[in-house]
């Protein structure tokens, strides 16, 4: 599996460590990986987003919407629009919205070639990763 | 006739030196910001450069605005830690203004042309105007907005400029101000790539005395600035003033 690991230091300028939109309302103390299938990878100002729609144990969907950076920031790190598309499986690393509700800040996301790729959340060392549910 | 020909030829040549205008440095072009955090520069931005902008200077706030300020800050943290927090300008897509523009989160362009330079910050398309060789206006004569009104000369290698009109609802980092004040920089070349802007903000009905600001760029030479659109703005401010996320796809393209 050919692994390429897109980040700020290889690709572009060093990103900023400042954030215009605060992301206090997700939760720095864990991370959950959401492994599903896009249904829009929706590239806008002032961010990003990529639907996804989760297959849960009882074999029902659950749909989560997921928040980049802005796509300034990604297309300096190398991102470009047609890098995912609906249909896509993807595995995504997810700082969950505090709410409980089905919503979270995405941290990477590994696409089906096995390509991961960060959209430089500022900050991110921040937010405690914890290992994948089994 | 031959000492007429050299007084006529001095006079000449006098004139024509006197008229020689010093061109200003090229500064026009896109720049990236380093040395985030108050000014302290990153060791990224040591290593590339081998400049380190100065600190910047903390505002020092009269006793009567004193409380307002710190009761702001602490109201921020405090809703950071509690996982809410307040909502920003941001969060309903405006811009910096002055003099938070200059701090260029994003890339910023300067472009200069006959009378004007014209800062172009990617991050919401902010676009200030700096009209060269003016007089300024005086304060009641500008209405209040996000950028001001600016006024700027050159004076040998460093752009001197004067902005004033500044609405009091845009803040230097949640600082409150009055009418009064005034926004002082010089912009000027450390390094044939590396850009300095330094801003002084005077305002003596809330502030002690002036502070200083050091913001340092350095030169993106094969970067076009990108267009900044808020075309889907899901996060919005509640009733409370707190930043929420409407959750689910909007339908956007």
């Amino acid at each position: 599996m050919r692994v390429l690991l897109i980040t700020a230091a290889l690709l572009a300028p060093a990103a900023p460590a400042l954030a215009h939109h605060s992301f206090a309302m997700y939760d720095h103390t864990r991370t959950v990986t959401l492994k599903g299938e896009v249904t829009k990878f929706q590239w806008t100002n002032p961010h990003g987003y990529l639907e996804i729609d989760v297959k849960q144990r009882d074999g029902s969907t659950k749909h989560y919407s997921l928040e980049m950076t802005s796509i300034n920031m990604m297309m300096r790190l190398g991102w470009r629009s047609n890098m995912i598309k609906a249909g896509d499986l993807v595995v995504a690393t997810v700082s969950p919205l505090l709410t409980g509700e089905p919503a979270g800040l995405l941290l990477d996301v590994t696409l089906p070639d096995g390509r991961k790729l960060e959209p430089g959340v500022p900050a991110v060392g921040t937010f405690k990763r914890t290992p994948p549910e089994e | 006739m031959r000492i007429l020909s050299f007084s006529v030829l001095a006079i000449v040549c006098a004139v024509s030196l006197g008229a020689q205008k010093r061109e200003p440095p090229n500064i026009s072009g896109a720049w990236e910001r380093y040395g985030f955090n108050l000014g302290q520069a990153t060791a990224d931005g040591q290593r590339r450069d081998g400049t380190v902008p100065p600190r910047s200077e903390q505002p020092v706030v009269k006793p009567a605005f004193q409380k307002e300020y710190q009761d702001r800050l602490a109201a921020i943290r405090d809703a950071n830690a509690k996982g809410a927090p307040i909502a920003s300008n941001y969060v309903d897509c405006l811009g910096d203004g002055m003099p938070l523009m200059m701090g260029a989160m994003f890339p910023i362009e300067f472009l200069q042309s006959p009378g004007q330079v014209t800062v172009i910050e990617e991050a919401f398309t902010q676009v200030r105007r700096i009209k060269l060789d003016q007089p300024q206006k005086k304060i009641e004569d500008v209405e209040p907005g996000f950028y001001g009104h600016s006024v700027g000369r050159w004076e040998g290698d460093t752009l001197m400029v004067d902005t004033i009109g500044i609405k009091e609802s845009i803040r230097y980092n949640n600082l409150p101000h009055s009418d009064q004040m005034r926004i002082k920089e010089k912009i000027h070349l450390v390094a044939p790539n590396v850009l300095w802007d330094e801003v002084t903000i005077e305002d003596a009905v809330v502030l002690e005395k002036p502070f200083t600001i050091y913001y340092a760029y350095r030169r993106m030479p094969a970067y076009t600035l990108l267009e900044y659109i808020c075309e889907d703005n899901r996060e919005f401010k509640d009733a409370n003033g707190i930043q929420q996320i409407r959750v689910g796809d909007t339908g956007k393209k």
